[in-house]
C-alpha cells in the first residue's frame, strides 16, 4: 500500500473492497450479499429521488458535454455515454447514448483495482484515466473511455466515466471500424487502462500524442475534452448529493440500487419469458483469400461459426453460451468477452428492460460463458479487434431470435421481433478531401439498416441498428461537407428485406460519385457469401449484400453529354450500373475488401442491408406483396418464386400457392433420410475449406461440441475434419501457458 | 388582474389589443383594455370556417364588459392570432395536394425520412424500444415525387448540370395529377438556387398558373431533409391557412377593425397573415408565456441590463421551460415539431412529460414510482368518474391531500370525486409502497416537484449560468400549484407567479413584437490565418447577405403599409469553430462590417458565448471560425398589452382567508387558510401553509413560503 494510505472504505484497499463484493455476490447470488433494502423500503420516496438527482445529473452532464464534441458521429448520432460506477466499478446508474458500454468501462474500472493502480500509478482526487482495450474492458479501440475517480474527503466513493466512438483511430487503415488491421498492432492508438492526467487536467504528452495519432486530430482532442468535461460535471452532481444527504446515505444507496436493479430484471424476465433452452446458431465471414497483399496465414477465406445457446432458469436467471464458437483469426474481427457483455447490455434495453433505470443489476442477472481461444473471446493479446463489431453483429442474431421465442411462448406477441440486419455496409475511408486536406470518416447511414419482421407487423425499414435503436442516417448535406463523395441517389434497395408472412424491414443504397478528390481509400464491409440468420417460424433470411464499385468511370462524359446516367442499382441481375456506365466494375460478391483507392470520378455502391422475415411466405397477403412490388421493395420477378403471387390476379395466386404447396410436398423426405445423406456428405468432405475449418476450429476447442456434432450425425468417434487449425493450437498453447503462470484474467 | 364584477362597463371600458388562441375544440379569445384588464371568451372552434367561431368567441368576451364588436372592434389597435389549425392539417394529413421534385437519385427522401423521423417525439424508454419505432404518412406520396438529374456541390458549383427535359416532364406529369402546386428542393440550393429557379422558370414557360415553392427561397438554409420539410409545410399546410386567417380577417374588417390581423410565428415575433413564409406560424401557442415572458421582462426589469428568465409552464401533460438569457429568447435553429425535422427556427421549449395529468404508477417488476410520461390529457384523473380513468393522476394526489378543492376545480365547472381519488391512490401507490395513503401522495409530489426542479436548473447549468442570474416566472393552469415545490431550495434570484398564470400564455401572444425573421446559410471560413484585409473580405460578404435579408423583410413590412424609415433591424450570425458543428447565435452591433476589427468584435462576442456556454477549456481558436448563418430580425412598434397597475396600499396587507380546510403538508393534516384570488389587493402578503384559489388555477403555499401580490397582480414567492 502506498504512504496516501488505502482510499477504500473504512480503510480498505480498493483490491480488498472488489474482492469482499464478488465473494459476497458468490457465496450469496445477491450483490453486496444484501438481504433488505433497508433504504428503498423505510423511505421509497428518498431513494427515488437519490436515484433521480443521479441520473438527472448523467443525462445533462451528457447533453452539456455533447455540445463540445465536433465529431459528426458523437454529435450527431450521439455515439457518447457517461456512467457512474461504484468503487468497485458496478455502475449505478447510466445516461442516455451508445449503451454497449456501461459494463465495458465496468470491466476497465476492475482491471486497474486487480492490477493495484491504487499502489502504482496511485488514484487521486483529480486524477484522469483512460482505456480502449478491448481485452481489458472495451469493444475496439475506436471508443475511447475517460474515467474520473470520485472522491469524499479522503474514501473513494466512486467513477465518473465516459465513451466517445472515434470517427478514426490511427489504425492501419482509416475509419472507425478498420477493416485493414490483422494484429492489434495495427488497432491504431492503443491505450490500456493509463493514468493521464493529475489535478483535473490531462497531461501535455498525452495530448500531444493523441494529435499525432490519428488522421482526424481536431475530432479527436474535442472528443476527449468532451468526455472529461461530462465526467467532471458527473463527479460535481455526485458530490453535492453527498452533500445533501450525508455519505453514508450515498454509500448504502449506491448498493442497494444495483441489488434492486438485479432483482427487478430477474422479476421483469419471470414475467416476459418462458424458461428453457434455445438456440440460434448465426454465421459470418472474412473473405481475405483474394487481399494480394496480405501475408500468407492472413490470406484466406474464414467463416464464423456462433452456436449461441440461451438458457432462462426457472429463478429468472439469464446464460448465454458460446460454447463451439470457431476460433479468432487474423483479421481485425474478433471480440473480447468486455464487447460480448456490451451487446447483451443494448439488445436488453432495447428488448426487454426499454427504461431509465438500468445498471449493473441486470448484469449480476447474467451467466455468460465465451470460451477462450474462440472468436468470441479470443484471449490472445496480439489479437486485432478493430471491428468487434462484425462478429458481435451477426453473433447476437440469435440472441434476439432466441429471446423473441421466449416472449412468443409468454404471450408477448408484440414485443417479437426477427433477427435484425446487418449494420453493413460501412461507408469508410481516408485520404484527400475537397478541401485538399488529409481526412478520414465513416458514414453512419449504417445506423439505419432494416429491422426484423415482427409477429404481426412487417420490419422497421431502414431506421436502425442493432447497436442503436435511434439511428440516424443524417443529412445528406452534412456528409457531403466531410466526405469529398456526391451522392447521387439515396433509395430504397428492392430485395434487401427477408420475405416471410410479415417481411423484414428494407434496407437502401446509396450511389456516392467520388469529387474534388485525388485519392480516397475506400473499404467495403458487409456480408456477401452467407446470410448471417435465417428468419424466425419460416421467415427467409435478409439478403446479402455484394459490392458494385466503379473505376475510370466515364460518369463525366455522360453528364457532359446530358445522358440519362443509371443513378442506382435496383436489380444486381440486370444492373443499370454495369449497362450504363463504362470503366473497370468490381462487381461481385466480395462485400467486404481491404481498401481500394478511388479518385474523382469513380462510382462507389454503399449497400445498406435490410431484416429477416418472420412466417411462409406463401401466407404472406398477396395485397401486400402488390404493396412491396409498388412500393420497390421487391422485384416483381420475385413475386411468384417467392410468395407463389401472380401480379394482377388474385385467383391464379390462390392455385399458384397450392401448386408450390404441392411442390414443397413432393420435394419432402423425412428427417431421418435427409440426415443420412447429408450425413454422407459429411463423412465425403463433400464441402468447401472454409466450412471445414470452421466446424473443425469448433470441434477442437470445444469436447462438448465435438461430441454433440458426432452423436448428432451418428458419426464415428474418430471422426474429424482434416484441415489445420494453426489458430486453435496457438490458443490451446498460450491458455496452457497462461494457466501455468496464474495469470488468467478473472472473468465474472 | 381579475374579472371585476360588471358595471356598466361597455362606457368605460378601451379595449386596445385582441388574441385569439384557436384550438382543435375550443377557440378562445382574450381582449385586454387599456388598463391592463381583460376579458376572456370562449366558443367552439370551426374549422371548416374559423371566422365563425373566432367572432362567436369575441362577441363572448366582450359581452362581459357589455360590449359587441361594432362597438369595440373600432377601438381595438392590435389582434394576434395563434392556432393549431396548420398543425392540425399537418397531423391529420389533411393538406394540400401538392407535388415534389427533388435531385435525381433521392426521390425517396421522404420514405426514409433519415430513420431519425422514426422515434421523434417519443419518450426516452420508447426510444430505446426498438419495436415503437414506426415511419409517417409522407405529406407527398412517392407516385408524386419525381427525381430531376442535377447537381450543385457543397461550394455552390454545378456539378451534374441541370436536365431540363426531366424537369419539364416531371412539371408535365405533377400537372396531369391534378396537383395544387410543386416543391422543388434540391441538394445544396442554399449555396446555389440555379437549378431550381430554373425549374420555376420552366413552370412559368408551360403552366404559368402552377404555385411553385422553392426550398431556395423560402429556407435557404444547410440541411436537406429539414430544409425539404419546412418548404413542403409551407405548400401542403401553411397555404390552406392563410385562405382561413384572410377570412378572419376579413371578419374583423366587417366588425370596424382597423387593426392588421397577425400571426405567432415560431422565432417569438408576430408577422402578417400575408408573409411569404407563413409556415413559420405552424407552432404558436407553445411560445406564447415565453414571449409574455419577455414583455414583462421588459417592464418589470427596465432599468436592469441582464434580464434572465427561466419560463415554467406546467400543463396538463408537459412542463415546458425556456430560458430568456441577457433579455434574448433561446432559438433552436432545426427543431423537430409533429416528428418532422425542420428548418424553422423556433423558440427553444424544453419539455418533458410531466405535467398534473402525468399518470402515476408502481413499476410491478421493481416496485419502483414511475411518472408517466404518458397522460390523462383531458380527462383529469380517477377523480373525474366521467373520464373513465382506472389510473391515477398527479391531479388525484394534489386532491387527496387537500391542495384542490374538488368543489372549486374550474371554479365549479367540474365535480371532482375525493373519495375516488382517494381509493385509487390507496390501492395502486400506498399500498404497494408500503405507506399511508397521504404520505405516499406527498411522497410522489415531492418526487414530481423534484423532477421539475432538476430540469429546470440544468437548463440554467447547461447555459453555463447558476440559478441566481435568474428570475424563475411560473405560469400554466397547474404552475401555481407546484412553484414551492420546484423552486425549493434552488436559489433564484426571484419567484414570480402572475395572478393569472392560466391565462399567461394568451396574455403572451398578445405580447408578441411584429418582427420577422430571415435566416440564410452563407458558410463563411474566417481562417487561423486571416489578416486584417481577408477579414474585410469575410465582412463584406456578411453585409452582402445581411443586405439580402433586409430588402426581403422590408418588402414582407411594406405589404403591412410600414416604410423602411419605421423598422428596426438586428443583425445577427451563427458562428462555429471551422470543423465543429454547434454554432451559436451571436448579435452584432453593426448592421454593415466595414473593417476586419468588426469581424475581430464579431469574434470576440463568440468566444465569449461560446466560453460561457461550454467548457473554457474546450475553446478552440486555433481552428478559426465559420459563419454558418446569418440572420436579420425587422420589427416596427405595436402596442402590447397594458400590465395592470393597481394602486398599492402598503406592504405586508394582511389578507383575509375566505375559508379553511385540512391540507397534508410535509408531515401532517394542517388546518389551512384558504383565499380568492379575486378578493386580494396589491401588497397582499401571505405565509404558507396557505392554498390561493381562483377558478383557473390553485396556488399553494408551503409552510416556509411566503408570496406578495405587487401592483401589477404579479406573486413574489419568496422562502422564508
Amino acid at each position: 500500500m502506498s504512504a496516501r494510505g488505502a482510499i477504500g472504505w473504512e480503510g480498505q484497499s480498493l483490491l480488498a473492497m472488489l474482492e469482499r463484493s464478488e465473494q459476497l455476490l458468490a457465496a450469496t447470488g445477491r450483490y453486496q450479499g444484501l438481504e433488505e433494502l433497508t433504504l428503498k423500503r423505510s423511505d421509497p420516496i428518498r431513494y427515488e429521488k437519490l436515484f433521480s438527482r443521479l441520473r438527472g445529473g448523467l443525462v445533462s452532464a451528457r447533453e452539456t458535454a455533447l455540445n463540445i464534441s465536433a465529431s459528426p458521429i458523437v454529435k450527431e448520432i450521439g455515439e457518447l455515454c457517461f456512467a457512474l460506477y461504484t468503487p468497485e466499478g458496478d455502475s449505478v446508474a447510466l445516461s442516455t447514448g451508445i449503451i454497449v458500454h456501461v459494463h465495458t468501462m465496468s470491466d476497465a474500472i476492475k482491471y486497474m483495482i486487480r492490477q493495484r493502480y491504487e499502489e502504482n500509478p496511485g488514484i487521486a482526487p483529480g486524477d484522469i484515466f483512460t482505456n480502449n482495450d478491448a481485452m481489458i474492458g472495451d469493444v475496439h479501440n475506436a471508443d475511447v473511455q475517460t474515467f474520473v475517480p470520485i472522491f469524499w474527503e479522503s474514501e473513494l466513493v466512486g467513477w465518473a466515466a465516459g465513451v466517445t466512438h472515434e470517427i478514426d483511430i490511427g489504425a492501419k487503415t482509416p475509419g472507425s471500424v478498420p477493416i485493414g488491421p490483422i494484429s492489434r498492432f495495427e488497432d491504431g492508438i492503443d491505450l490500456p487502462a493509463r493514468k493521464i492526467g493529475s489535478h483535473d487536467e490531462l497531461w501535455r504528452d498525452h495530448v500531444l500524442a493523441g494529435l499525432r495519432g490519428t488522421r482526424t486530430p481536431m475530432y479527436w482532442t474535442l472528443d476527449e475534452k468532451t468526455r472529461l468535461a461530462g465526467a467532471h460535471m458527473i463527479r460535481d452532481a455526485v458530490e453535492r448529493v453527498i452533500a445533501q444527504e450525508g455519505v453514508d446515505v450515498y454509500k448504502r444507496f449506491i448498493r442497494e440500487v444495483i441489488e434492486d436493479g438485479r432483482r427487478s430484471f430477474q422479476a421483469r424476465l419471470r414475467e416476459m419469458t418462458v424458461p428453457g433452452r434455445y438456440r440460434a446458431p448465426a454465421f459470418s465471414e472474412v473473405p481475405f483469400a483474394k487481399e494480394a497483399q496480405l501475408p500468407s496465414y492472413a490470406r484466406r477465406d474464414t467463416l464464423m461459426h456462433a452456436p449461441l445457446e440461451l438458457r432462462i432458469t426457472r429463478e429468472g436467471m439469464l446464460e448465454l453460451d458460446y460454447d463451439g464458437a470457431s476460433a479468432w483469426g487474423h483479421h481485425s474481427c474478433n471480440c473480447t468477452p468486455s464487447a460480448m457483455q456490451g451487446a447483451i447490455w443494448v439488445q436488453l434495453t432495447q428488448l426487454l428492460i426499454c427504461n431509465d433505470k438500468v445498471n449493473d443489476g441486470a448484469y449480476l442477472a447474467l451467466r455468460s460463458n465465451f470460451p477462450p481461444g474462440t472468436w468470441s473471446n479470443h484471449s490472445n493479446p496480439q489479437c486485432s479487434t478493430g471491428i468487434a463489431w462484425s462478429f458481435l453483429i451477426p453473433s447476437f442474431t440469435g440472441f434476439v431470435k432466441s429471446i423473441s421465442r421466449a416472449l412468443q411462448a409468454r404471450g408477448f406477441v408484440e414485443e417479437v421481433l426477427a433477427p435484425y440486419g446487418l449494420t453493413a455496409n460501412a461507408f469508410q475511408g481516408g485520404g484527400i478531401d475537397q478541401y485538399g486536406r488529409q481526412s478520414a470518416t465513416t458514414n453512419f447511414g449504417l445506423s439505419c439498416v432494416g429491422g426484423g419482421a415482427k409477429m404481426i407487423l412487417d420490419g422497421l425499414d431502414y431506421a436502425a441498428a442493432m447497436w442503436n435503436p435511434e439511428g440516424d442516417m443524417g443529412d445528406m448535406e452534412m456528409w457531403e461537407m466531410i466526405e469529398p463523395f456526391l451522392y447521387l441517389s439515396q433509395r430504397v434497395k428492392p430485395n434487401t428485406a427477408g420475405p416471410g408472412r410479415h417481411r423484414g424491414g428494407s434496407g437502401y443504397e446509396c450511389l456516392r460519385l467520388a469529387w474534388s478528390t485525388p485519392f480516397y481509400e475506400m473499404q467495403n464491409i458487409g456480408n456477401g457469401y452467407c446470410f448471417i440468420q435465417a428468419g424466425l417460424w419460416g421467415g427467409y433470411p435478409a439478403a446479402t449484400g455484394y459490392r458494385h464499385n466503379i473505376r475510370g468511370s466515364d460518369f463525366l462524359d455522360l453528364i457532359q453529354a446530358r445522358a440519362p446516367y443509371p443513378q442506382s442499382e435496383p436489380d444486381p441481375g440486370a444492373s443499370e450500373l454495369a449497362a450504363g456506365i463504362a470503366g473497370r466494375h468490381d462487381f461481385d460478391i466480395e462485400a467486404t475488401t481491404l481498401p481500394e483507392v478511388m479518385a474523382h470520378g469513380d462510382l462507389y455502391l454503399s449497400i445498406y442491408r435490410g431484416g429477416a422475415g418472420l412466417g411462409d411466405p406463401l401466407e404472406r397477403p398477396y395485397e401486400s406483396v402488390m404493396a412491396d412490388i409498388a412500393g420497390g421493395f421487391l422485384l416483381e420477378r420475385y413475386a411468384d418464386s417467392i410468395y407463389g403471387v401472380v401480379p394482377g390476379d388474385p385467383q391464379a395466386t390462390e392455385r399458384r400457392r397450392g401448386e408450390l404447396r404441392e411442390h414443397r410436398r413432393a420435394k419432402a423426405v423425412p428427417v431421418r433420410e435427409w440426415m443420412k445423406s447429408e450425413r454422407e456428405r459429411i463423412l465425403e468432405l463433400d464441402m468447401i475449406e472454409p466450412v471445414q475449418r470452421m466446424y473443425a476450429e469448433s470441434m477442437r476447442l470445444s469436447e462438448r461440441f465435438a461430441r454433440e456434432l458426432r452423436a448428432f450425425w451418428e458419426l464415428p468417434e474418430e471422426f474429424e475434419f482434416p484441415v489445420a487449425t494453426p489458430e486453435v493450437e496457438l490458443s490451446k498453447a498460450m491458455l496452457a501457458g497462461n494457466a501455468a503462470e496464474g495469470t488468467r484474467e478473472a472473468s465474472p | 388582474m381579475p374579472a371585476e364584477p360588471a358595471i356598466a362597463d361597455g362606457v368605460r371600458r378601451e379595449p386596445r389589443v385582441l388574441a385569439i388562441d384557436a384550438g382543435g375544440t375550443m377557440t378562445d379569445t382574450f381582449i385586454v383594455d387599456r388598463d391592463g384588464s381583460f376579458v376572456v371568451g370562449k366558443a367552439q372552434s370551426t374549422p371548416a370556417d374559423e371566422a365563425v367561431g373566432f367572432m362567436a368567441s369575441a362577441t363572448d368576451a366582450l359581452a362581459q364588459w357589455q360590449l359587441d364588436p361594432a362597438q369595440a372592434f373600432p377601438r381595438l389597435v392590435a389582434g394576434i392570432y395563434s392556432g393549431t389549425a396548420m398543425l392540425n392539417r399537418l397531423l391529420e394529413r389533411k393538406g394540400r395536394r401538392i407535388g415534389l421534385i427533388v435531385t435525381g437519385g433521392m426521390e425517396d427522401m421522404l420514405r426514409l425520412e433519415r430513420g431519425i423521423q422514426t422515434y421523434l417525439g417519443y419518450p426516452y424508454s420508447d426510444r430505446l424500444h426498438v419495436a415503437t419505432h414506426h415511419h409517417n404518412e409522407p405529406l407527398v406520396p412517392r407516385e408524386r415525387v419525381y427525381g430531376v438529374r442535377e447537381r450543385i456541390d457543397l461550394f455552390g458549383t454545378p456539378a451534374v448540370p441541370l436536365y431540363e427535359e426531366e424537369a419539364r416532364s416531371a412539371l408535365q406529369a405533377l400537372v396531369a395529377a391534378g396537383v395544387e402546386g410543386v416543391v422543388v428542393c434540391f441538394l445544396f440550393s442554399y449555396r446555389n438556387p440555379v437549378h431550381e429557379q430554373r425549374v420555376r422558370e420552366l413552370a412559368r414557360e408551360h403552366h404559368p398558373e402552377l404555385a411553385i415553392f422553392l426550398s431556395s427561397e423560402l429556407y435557404p438554409m444547410r440541411r436537406d431533409l429539414p430544409r425539404l420539410n419546412s418548404t413542403l409545410i409551407e405548400a401542403y399546410a401553411a397555404e390552406p391557412s392563410r385562405e382561413q386567417l384572410q377570412r378572419v380577417r376579413a371578419a374583423t374588417r366587417e366588425a370596424g377593425a382597423g387593426f392588421d390581423l397577425r400571426i405567432m410565428a415560431a422565432h417569438g415575433g408576430s408577422i402578417s397573415i400575408d408573409a411569404r413564409e407563413l409556415g413559420r406560424t405552424l407552432i404558436s401557442g407553445p411560445i406564447g408565456g415565453v414571449v409574455g415572458a419577455l414583455h414583462l421582462a421588459e417592464s418589470l426589469y427596465a432599468d436592469r441590463a441582464e434580464r434572465n428568465i427561466v419560463c415554467s409552464d406546467i400543463g396538463g401533460t408537459s412542463f415546458d421551460v425556456s430560458l430568456i438569457t441577457d433579455g434574448e429568447l433561446t432559438i433552436r435553429q432545426t427543431p423537430d415539431i409533429a416528428r418532422f425535422v425542420l428548418n424553422l427556427p423556433l423558440v427553444q421549449v424544453d419539455s418533458i412529460g410531466a405535467g398534473t395529468g402525468s399518470f402515476v404508477r408502481i413499476n410491478p417488476s421493481s416496485g419502483r414510482p414511475e411518472l408517466g410520461p404518458d397522460s390523462a390529457g383531458a380527462a383529469i384523473g380517477v377523480c373525474w368518474p366521467d373520464g373513465g380513468l382506472e389510473t391515477p393522476t398527479i391531479t388525484d394526489l394534489n386532491l387527496v391531500l387537500g391542495r384542490i378543492n374538488p368543489d372549486y376545480f374550474l371554479g365549479g365547472e367540474i365535480r371532482l370525486d375525493a373519495e375516488r381519488a382517494r381509493a385509487a391512490v390507496a390501492e395502486q401507490i400506498a399500498r404497494p409502497l408500503g405507506m399511508v395513503v397521504e404520505e405516499a401522495a406527498a411522497g410522489i409530489i415531492e418526487l414530481f416537484d423534484e423532477t421539475l426542479r432538476y430540469e429546470a436548473v440544468a437548463q440554467v447549468l447547461g447555459k453555463g449560468y447558476s440559478p441566481v442570474d435568474y428570475t424563475l416566472l411560473c405560469y400554466g393552469g397547474g404552475g401555481p400549484l407546484h412553484v414551492a415545490g420546484y423552486t425549493e431550495g434552488v436559489g433564484y434570484r426571484e419567484v414570480l407567479v402572475p395572478a393569472w398564470a392560466a391565462g399567461f400564455s394568451a396574455f403572451g401572444c398578445a405580447c408578441g413584437d411584429f418582427a420577422y425573421r430571415g435566416d440564410l446559410t452563407v458558410d463563411m471560413p474566417i481562417l487561423p490565418a486571416a489578416d486584417a484585409q481577408a477579414k474585410a473580405g469575410v465582412g463584406a460578404f456578411i453585409s452582402a447577405g445581411w443586405r439580402t435579408l433586409r430588402e426581403r423583410l422590408a418588402a414582407e413590412l411594406a405589404k403591412s403599409g410600414f416604410a423602411e424609415d419605421a423598422i428596426t433591424y438586428r443583425h445577427f450570425a451563427r458562428m462555429q469553430y471551422l470543423g465543429q458543428l454547434n454554432d451559436l447565435e451571436i448579435a452584432s452591433a453593426h448592421g454593415e462590417l466595414v473593417d476586419g476589427e468588426q469581424v475581430d468584435e464579431l469574434i470576440a462576442s463568440f468566444e465569449q458565448a461560446y466560453a460561457k456556454l461550454y467548457a473554457r477549456s474546450s475553446r478552440s481558436p486555433e481552428l478559426g471560425y465559420l459563419v454558418t448563418n446569418v440572420i436579420v430580425t425587422a420589427a416596427v412598434p405595436v402596442e402590447k398589452p397594458a400590465l395592470p397597475a393597481e394602486s398599492r396600499q402598503a406592504s405586508g396587507v394582511a389578507a383575509t382567508p375566505k375559508a379553511t380546510r385540512p391540507v397534508w403538508w410535509r408531515g401532517g393534516w394542517s388546518e389551512t387558510a384558504i383565499f380568492e384570488q379575486s378578493q386580494l389587493c396589491a401588497g397582499s402578503a401571505i405565509s404558507g401553509p396557505a392554498i390561493i384559489e381562483s377558478p383557473a388555477d390553485t396556488f399553494a403555499l408551503a409552510p416556509g413560503r411566503r408570496a406578495q401580490l405587487d401592483e401589477r397582480r404579479i406573486w413574489h414567492l419568496e422562502e422564508l
